[in-house]
């Protein structure tokens, strides 16, 4: 469990935020209109996490017991108005868009929960990895289920790049007349390609399954 | 569901006489993409195709679908719009006998609001140059708007949403080129067509008089309710009864076995709830017609309604009874 | 647990938790430092960019964002009682003035209000329109909203560019469905309708009211005088 490729392998796939444990769903659900918003949330995030369990796995011998969760959400809050001020100052367009959804990484509840379940019982390094690594798991889902969505609704990708990055442009993908499936856009959307994905991740899970057994049945009649 | 097939054949025959052949091109369309949807699913889970694909739901779905959406919709919109109710809505949630909502309506309801403008694309009463349709359908050619009228139920809606032209339900009524006699201009006939073939269904007993009574009754008593109280602002019983997709839905959505309530008393509560939901949505929402989303809704209560209704098994205590004694 | 220790854990707690709480807030005070200028900064910038889309920036060389009048009429912009008054912003070119930027309000869309920004020029001429925020319906109505209008080319909220108010007779203030001049899309006449009404209506507005508008003190507030 705590060997660092076992840790990135539970953050990216076997524990994903978005696609297993759907925590945090509110968050990945409004923001994913577009791969930029998606993303740009979702790396918020990962910077929150592994700062967050980080600086909680450096402390946590200073924390007693009881007093353990007021003060986890005090260094996930503080961490988060910091990370929104800087938004605000640096990358304010983008700010403006995903407005609330910054402030309310407080709420989501991975932050908490990573922090409680992990980086109080392990070292400052293995806890910011856990943390960074659930983040880029988080950010995989919301990569894919802002890309599609957008992709489905507007025939375009990276739209809103250049809040980002300024002077680039959203690349058409989809010919210039495609007439755009706004639903995949508007919140059902959401939930239907959040759906098909899940879906997706669990058959890509079963089929490694069914070859693994194949595999091993030979061996075993051995 | 061949005989509701056959009970559909007058209102569609109503229906070519007022808006042109078109239609019969739609309802082929979509039979197509039906029937090759059904058949690609049911290879993929494993089932016999021949077997399932012969008992006619998917042709039904197609038909109510086409019936639905406009005649001059373009090509790819029936097609995609077929294809995502039997893939999506019907076999990915478990197939015939599992669906919870009903494909059509699932399709009808992601098509208004994916493409609100082309779902509102009606032809014009006497627009019926079959080649003229075609070019629409098949997008050589882009909708004008002399060939193409808004829906009764639209026209109202916008009309009597303008603050300033202060038009009232009676004026709209009589001023626009879209109303007939007692609703639309050959909408009125066809939803009389579509009355006599799901009679027909009762007499055959397809169906029973529990859901088209309810949803008729019920939506016939609130429009008359709110337009005795405030004739200016909302149109009468008789307006909502044979208007949009009033009467089809009455006797050939509402009364889908799969989606609907099982239960006598649950399909009154069933046909109820969809025509109250109509008629809000009717009268305050945001497209023009609720009937779709009334379907969706209620076909959401019908777990709930069919638990709330079920007759209790002879010998086994009430649920009631058995909270008291604990 | 005896009466003293467990008061003196309550107290160690206390003090951790103040601690934690002085450390956190020092840091985020000192963020909050760090970013306060970088965090004005855009937000003016923001609003230049907005008034930018109505109003080239060649067009006014004054400090625009400071040469403001608060206009406490609301029939004429669409506003409700309830609503705070409307901040109208004086471009000037050499002192002379330039054009006045103001929002409107159209109360009678499809889906509710619709916000617009409008730059009109001293010569009573609209430079431009664009539409804030909206709840018109997606994919239909919402043509207003260049960003969401198909036609890049020419956006339908492009036509009331450089319309003189003098130019188009009261009874063509209206789409062409109503017998006007201006263009709405088929199928979602409302959303047109409206618009062109608010323009319309914050056009006189800002024409009747020229001369006392530029000529208001900065920052003070305007009030339609008693007859």
């Amino acid at each position: 469990m705590n060997s660092y490729k076992e840790i990135a392998r539970n953050g990216i796939w076997k524990q994903n935020t978005g696609l297993v444990q759907l925590l945090g769903l509110c968050p990945l659900l409004a923001v994913s209109t577009s791969f930029v918003n998606g993303v740009s949330l979702g790396l918020a995030t990962i910077l929150v996490m592994t700062m967050a369990s980080g600086v909680v796995a450096s402390v946590r011998s200073f924390i007693p017991h009881e007093i353990r969760i007021p003060v986890f959400i005090l260094i996930i809050a503080s961490l988060v108005t910091m990370v929104d001020l800087a938004m605000n100052a640096w990358l304010h367009e983008l700010y403006l868009v995903l407005g609330i959804f910054i402030p309310l990484i407080v709420v989501n509840c991975i932050v908490l929960a990573r922090v409680e379940a992990f980086a109080a019982k392990n070292t400052p390094f293995a806890a910011a990895w856990d943390g960074a690594m659930m983040g880029v798991g988080l950010v995989v889902a919301i990569a894919l289920l802002g890309g599609l969505r957008e992709l489905i609704g507007t025939g375009q990708l990276f739209s809103g790049i250049d809040m980002v990055i300024p002077g680039t442009r959203a690349l058409q993908l989809l010919p210039e007349d495609y007439p755009g499936f706004i639903v995949a856009i508007l919140p059902p959307g959401a939930f239907i390609v959040l759906g098909c994905l899940i879906a997706g991740r669990n058959w890509l899970d079963a089929h490694a399954e069914r070859k693994r057994a194949a595999h091993a049945a030979p061996a075993h009649a051995a | 569901m061949l005989k509701v097939l056959l009970a559909l054949v007058p209102g569609i025959a109503v229906y070519v006489w007022f808006f042109g052949a078109a239609i019969l091109v739609q309802i082929a369309l979509a039979s197509a993409a039906a029937l090759a949807g059904e058949a690609a699913m049911l290879k993929a889970r494993g089932k016999p195709v021949a077997l399932f694909l012969t008992d006619g739901s998917a042709l039904v779905t197609a038909w109510l679908i086409a019936l639905t959406f406009p005649p001059i919709a373009p090509w790819w919109l029936t097609v995609t719009a077929t294809l995502f109710a039997i893939v999506v809505a019907k076999h990915l949630y478990g197939g015939l006998g599992q669906n919870p909502f009903n494909p059509a309506m699932v399709a009808f309801a992601v098509s208004i609001i994916a493409f609100p403008a082309l779902m509102s694309q009606w032809p014009a009463v006497g627009f019926t140059d079959f080649a003229a349709q075609m070019a629409v359908v098949l997008q050589s050619q882009s909708a004008q708007d002399a060939v193409t009228m808004a829906t009764p139920l639209d026209a109202l809606r916008t009309q009597l949403h303008t603050p300033e032209a202060r038009a009232t339900v009676a004026g709209v009524l009589g001023s626009h080129a879209t109303f007939g006699n007692i609703g639309g201009k050959g909408w009125e006939w066809i939803a009389l067509a579509y009355l006599a073939g799901g009679l027909w269904l009762m007499q055959q007993r397809i169906i029973t008089w529990h859901v088209p009574a309810a949803f008729l009754a019920v939506l016939a008593l609130i429009a008359t309710g709110f337009s005795l109280g405030n004739p200016d602002r909302y149109a009468g019983p008789v307006f909502h009864v044979v208007t949009g997709g009033a009467m089809l839905g009455a006797f050939f959505i509402l009364t889908d076995p799969v989606s609907g309530a099982t239960t006598p008393r649950g399909k009154l509560i069933f046909a109820a709830g969809a025509a109250l939901l109509t008629w809000i949505i009717r009268s305050f929402g945001a497209y023009p017609d609720g009937m779709a989303f009334a379907v969706l809704l209620m076909n959401l209560c019908v777990p709930l309604i069919d638990m709330g209704t079920q007759p209790p098994v002879f010998g086994h205590k009430s649920q009631k009874r058995e909270k008291r004694h604990e | 647990m005896n009466e003293p220790t467990a008061a003196r854990a309550s107290l160690r707690n206390a003090v951790i938790l103040t601690v934690f709480a002085l450390v956190f807030t020092t840091l985020m005070a000192t963020t909050y430092r760090a970013t306060l200028p970088s965090i004005l900064a855009s937000a003016e910038a923001e609003k230049l960019k907005l008034v930018g889309e109505v109003l080239p920036a060649a067009r006014y060389d004054n400090a625009l964002l400071s040469d403001w009048v608060d206009v406490a009429v609301r029939a004429e912009l669409g506003l409700a009682a309830q609503d705070d008054p409307v901040r109208l912003y004086r471009a000037r070119h050499g002192g002379a003035p330039a054009a006045l930027v103001f929002e409107a309000v159209a109360p009678d869309g499809y889906g509710g209000r619709i916000r617009l920004i409008l730059a009109v020029g001293a010569d009573n001429r609209l430079i431009g329109v664009r539409v804030v925020s909206h709840k018109e319906t997606p994919g239909l109505g919402d043509y207003i909203d260049p960003k969401k209008d198909r036609n890049k080319a020419s956006p339908w909220i492009r036509q009331f560019d450089a319309t003189g108010f003098a130019e188009v007779a009261a009874a063509d203030w209206k789409v062409k469905k109503d017998g006007g001049r201006f263009d709405a899309r088929a199928g979602a006449t409302i959303s047109a309708r409206a618009v062109t009404g608010a323009v319309r209506r914050a056009l006189q507005f800002a024409v009747d009211h020229r001369d006392r508008l530029y000529a208001l003190p900065a920052q003070s507030v305007f009030e339609k005088s008693v007859p």
